[in-house]
């Protein structure tokens, strides 16, 4: 919301620098995002460079037949002489001039110079020279009778600062440069205007058809007939208005409805009336099938929820939201009907987020509008409407069921004290809310624009509460019970980081959503942003690899990769099942994987267990295998694992386990088997054949070659007998490593070689 | 008793150890010493020779202890050398060379920050939350009391499996988890992976990280989350940090305020990084409104609260100067290796 300042005054008597306002309203009432300085800067008397001429005299400029030279009185006594392209005066008008020497807001700085063999001392203003409107055909004409010389600021907007608020989703009324005024008046005690507008005499009594059917969607419609309108540009203060409010002047009458809804912030439209079929106005749900062509040229195809405008026959506007093509106010319009009207927000929110199609009339009904302003609204429109198109008001009607009472609301001051925890004396509260417009005599009563923000004491309490925020004291709660302290997962979550930084491996960070997902019933977005994003991972792999590509592709060395992050795995009810995983990447190929693992488990004090599946090993958490990826050159490895099936495994506590006392009797034992036997297989039978005695088993050599034979292969382990009770005699390791060696030949043909 | 010169097998004892030592002491290297060691004391030396025939007891007795004191000098002059050779190597040692490379990871900056900002909620008494991101339309919107016209419930600014199903907008949602799970008093602070339909963008991506904090007991006050921000950012950022707060709209909140803290670049005088105001935008937060603490089945008259917080990735990005915040997600290990 754009507030031009002189705007602002005009409803409240606001003295403070633009600047200071903005800090006091950044804390009680709305977010404001800068001060914009328009028009002709008012520095090292600039302004005063801008006077009101009169031209004395106006011909032909003898060397150029497009230009005119004047004679100009600027209240100087003698007149300047000045060479002007336009032809849109004579003799007689009276103008707004620029000196030599004045910069225009564009920057640039006029001097005097000559024109084709002409002085020419200055320069006769057009409106968009000066930030007052869009229009380059003519020159400035103002009214006759102000006086040559005349500071052009006192009768033009010349400069204006102009106050750019984010307002709250909850503060509709302060979409309108009256509620700020409002809320202004509240925040430094002053005294606040009626709110603008008043209904001039209406000319005649025609009667308005206006048949609401559904009043849920409207609450109220205003109409309003006004005959023999002119329709041309607005006047300069109106254009002015309009542009440091950030909108484009149209024509006088549409300019008004936007006028209004600035000034008031009910939006209104304006049909041109001998367009509708019957002079009948229908506010309905679109019929089925049903198209409109908006004012944007767009073709709508519309849904029986769609609230509409309708005439005898066809829909004419989408209400609330934007209006239709055929419809609309026109140069040749001359009669016109004007709607001042409310409607409920979600039915305006539904259709404008179908039809992605946001609005300044629709920004403002899906906050909630006072369904009281329309008649005001429909007083200011109706007074600029006959002023400034020199129309007849000839027909008025205003259709509503019952509108809503103001809400009241029981309210306690000490209540107040007790959520800011400050300090505040009830006839303090009760003057900040009765500034803000609301009754106090024991309960509460709302005014009615803030009927749907202030429906409960809380809600009374924020509005005293914002008057007080830059005095809150900083304190601590007072507590009974700490609870700081991180989870089990947490901790482990935070002990994989660090084991993999470690071991080497750099975290990274992925999206969630992947263009697919191997699973085909992986959680799909109904509305992806890129088909780059479509789908909920349920691997982290595929982001481990686009990120080693990455890498591989920026010539980085040493990469090594990994991240913890949810995957989403379906689940066949609403949710997927949101798992917590680890997974990493690496150079190095299948085995420096499988260590990351192993010292992932181990760092866990968890023992794992390696199935072979396909080229993978799989633990019951996870896996590990060997990439082949074409565009990952060299050996690459890959892994993932879900930390909260690990961390069901993770005892709670390390139990002491004597290791000294008796101590291990080591041996290696290499055996012969054939290549389909796997390591893991040889040790698990030797750990249920051994018993718990055989503490240690881990291959650390594979031979192949003439001494073991064609499809034969020699694995070497390292063993360690030990018993927790009693040293072991070298009896004992024999016994048990028989029992190895026994079982291995039985089972797999494995032949002891050393 | 006079001393005899004992000779066994041809060999004088007396002078042959007297000549060993010489040559102990003459060993200017351990490779010298070691070539005497050969010769004095090795298999073939002639000590041991005599050892081996050695047939009586004193014989016997005199060449053992002579081979004693040998060893025990050869032991000594060996020790001397090594400590001699260290020395040499220590003036050789130039310690400006490199060491031995390590290979060591790195934690992702942004968990560098979140774990930050974990520790000092650790520190003021809080438990840390991690909660779901796939959401109902319940714990996202409908308990945060979020209006159904609320424009962040649209299609275009949040993603949706379903009508009933979203990806979360914010962390408050495990706020309302734990809240639907167990009594007050509660002190959490819920951070993780958000997600927005935000095209990507140097200051925006359609995955971020929050951190929501929520305090429920009784009797809390604004006053409370003020000083509660205070701490929390001197913990954060050093310096004398001030909190400002000011007024907004949060459904979920009310009163609800937005909350700036001192500028860390220009220590509040004001620069171009914060717009001259002295203040950086940091996040949002208030008094828990009276309709969630019903959602949850709370007692409003009985329990009060107060929520905040704000997004990481703009922090991170702010604090080390990132002038885009994809980087976060590109994983680039030129950039992830400056954050040791």
């Amino acid at each position: 919301m754009k507030v031009p300042m002189s705007w602002l005054r005009e409803y409240v008597p606001v003295t403070v620098p633009t600047r200071e306002l903005a800090e006091r309203l950044v804390i009680s009432t709305c977010e404001v995002d800068g001060i914009e300085t328009r028009g002709v800067t008012d520095v090292d008397g600039n302004l005063a460079l801008f006077r009101v001429g009169r031209v004395l005299e106006a011909a032909k400029h003898p060397n150029a037949d497009r230009l005119q030279l004047c004679q100009v009185d600027i209240g100087e006594g003698d007149a300047r002489q000045i060479v002007c392209g336009a032809w849109n005066f004579g003799a007689g008008a009276t103008v707004a001039v620029a000196l030599p020497g004045a910069v225009l807001p564009n920057g640039l700085q006029l001097e005097q110079r000559e024109v084709r063999g002409q002085l020419s001392d200055g320069m006769i203003l057009a409106e968009d020279e000066v930030g007052l409107g869009t229009d380059h055909a003519g020159i400035m004409v103002l009214e006759n009778g102000i006086e040559p010389g005349t500071p052009l600021v006192d009768v033009l907007p010349l400069t204006e600062e102009v106050l750019e608020l984010e307002t709250g989703h909850n503060r509709p009324d302060l979409l309108a440069v009256y509620g700020i005024a409002r809320d202004v008046a509240a925040l430094y005690d002053l005294e606040l205007a009626p709110p603008p507008g008043s209904d001039p005499a209406r000319a005649a009594d025609e009667p308005v058809d206006v048949q609401i059917e559904d009043y849920e969607g409207c609450p109220r419609y205003i109409g309003r007939l006004f005959r023999d309108a002119k329709i041309q540009p607005s006047p300069v203060w109106l254009k002015a208005r309009l542009l440091a409010a950030g909108m484009r002047p149209i024509s006088n009458v549409v300019d008004v409805t936007n006028y209004v809804m600035l000034a008031l912030g009910n939006p209104l439209h304006a049909f041109d009336f001998a367009k509708l079929a019957g002079g009948r106005i229908v506010v309905r749900g679109a019929k089925p099938g049903e198209k409109l062509r908006t004012l944007d040229g767009v073709d709508r195809d519309l849904e029986p929820y769609d609230l509409m405008i309708a005439d005898g026959e066809r829909s004419v506007a989408l209400a609330g939201i934007m209006g239709g093509e055929e419809t609309e106010i026109g140069r040749e319009t001359s009669d016109i009907l004007l709607e001042a009207a409310n409607f409920e927000p979600y039915t305006i929110f539904r259709t404008s987020e179908r039809l992605r199609l946001r609005t300044e009339g629709s920004n403002r009904w899906e906050k909630g509008v006072d369904p009281y302003l329309a008649e005001q609204s429909a007083k200011l429109a109706t007074a600029l409407i006959v002023q400034l198109a020199d129309a007849r008001w000839t027909g008025d009607t205003d259709v509503h069921e019952q509108l809503p009472d103001r809400p009241v609301v029981q309210f306690r001051p000490e209540k107040t004290d007790a959520v800011i925890g400050l300090e505040t004396p009830a006839e303090q509260q009760y003057a900040i809310l009765r500034r803000l417009g609301l009754d106090v005599n024991g309960d509460v009563v709302v005014p009615t624009w803030r009927a749907r923000d202030v429906t409960r004491e809380i809600d009374v309490v924020e509005e005293v509460a914002r008057f007080r925020l830059d005095e809150v004291p900083a304190r601590l709660p007072t507590r009974e019970a700490m609870f700081g302290r991180l989870s089990k997962l947490q901790r482990i979550r935070r002990k994989l980081q660090d084991t993999l930084v470690a071991f080497g491996y750099v975290e990274t960070y992925s999206w969630s959503l992947l263009p697919d997902d191997p699973d085909p019933k992986a959680s799909r977005l109904q509305e992806p942003l890129s088909s780059e994003q479509a789908v909920l991972r349920t691997s982290l792999l595929h982001g481990l690899l686009s990120s080693a590509r990455r890498n591989v592709d920026a010539g980085n060395e040493d990469v090594a990769l990994f991240e913890v992050a949810h995957v989403y795995l379906p689940s066949g009810e609403q949710l997927p099942e949101e798992r917590l995983h680890v997974g990493g990447i690496a150079q190095g190929g299948f085995a420096a994987a499988k260590g990351a693992v192993e010292g992932l488990y181990e760092a866990l004090g968890v023992e794992p267990s390696f199935e072979p599946v396909d080229r993978s090993a799989h633990t019951p958490e996870g896996w590990v295998r060997a990439l082949r990826e074409p565009d990952l050159p060299g050996q690459w490895g890959a892994f993932e694992l879900d930390v909260e099936a690990v961390a069901d495994r993770v005892p709670e506590v390390v139990v002491y386990e004597d290791v000294i006392t008796y101590p291990p009797v080591r041996q290696d034992l290499a055996f012969a088997v054939d290549e389909n036997v796997t390591a893991g297989e040889l040790v698990a039978a030797a750990q249920s054949a051994a018993g718990p005695e055989l503490r240690d088993m881990r291959a650390f050599d594979v031979y192949r070659g003439e001494q073991v034979g064609a499809g034969r292969k020699s694995i070497a382990f390292s063993v360690a007998f030990q018993s927790p009770d009693r040293t072991l005699t070298d009896g004992d390791a024999a016994e048990l490593r028989s029992r190895i060696v026994q079982v291995l030949e039985q089972e797999f043909g494995a032949e002891l070689r050393a | 008793v006079k001393k005899r010169s004992v000779t066994v097998a041809a060999v004088d004892v007396e002078a042959l150890e007297r000549e060993a030592q010489g040559a102990v002491t003459a060993a200017a290297t351990l490779d010298d010493l070691e070539e005497a060691r050969v010769r004095y004391l090795g298999r073939k030396s002639d000590l041991k020779q005599a050892l081996r025939g050695v047939r009586d007891r004193d014989s016997g007795m005199a060449l053992n202890a002579a081979r004693e004191r040998l060893e025990a000098s050869f032991d000594a002059r060996q020790a001397e050398l090594e400590r001699a050779q260290l020395a040499q190597l220590d003036e050789a040692l130039d310690v400006t060379l490199p060491g031995t490379r390590l290979t060591r990871g790195r934690l992702h900056p942004l968990t560098q920050l979140t774990r930050e900002i974990e520790d000092i909620f650790l520190g003021l008494g809080y438990e840390i939350i991690d909660s779901r991101e796939v959401e109902t339309v319940w714990h996202n919107f409908d308990a945060l009391n979020q209006p159904l016209t609320h424009p962040s419930r649209s299609h275009r600014d949040t993603f949706y499996l379903d009508e009933q199903t979203l990806l979360r907008t914010h962390t408050s949602t495990g706020q309302i988890r734990v809240m639907e799970s167990r009594k007050p008093p509660i002190y959490i602070a819920s951070l993780g992976r958000v997600y927005r339909r935000d095209t990507p963008s140097p200051r925006s991506t359609p995955n971020f990280h929050q951190v929501e904090a929520l305090a429920v007991d009784r009797n809390i006050t604004l006053a409370d989350l003020k000083g509660t921000l205070m701490h929390f950012f001197r913990a954060l950022f050093p310096g004398d940090r001030q909190v400002r707060m000011r007024t907004s709209f949060f459904p979920f909140t009310e009163p609800s305020v937005e909350f700036d803290v001192t500028c860390f670049l220009c220590a509040g005088e004001g620069c171009a990084f914060c717009k001259h105001t002295g203040w950086f935008e940091m996040g949002g937060a208030g008094v828990v409104d009276p309709a969630v603490f019903e959602n949850v089945g709370y007692d409003p008259e009985g329990w009060s609260g107060f929520a905040w917080g704000l997004g990481i990735d703009r922090i991170a990005a702010q604090r080390h100067g990132i002038p885009d915040i994809r980087m976060f997600w590109e994983n680039d290990l030129r950039v992830l290796r400056q954050f040791g």
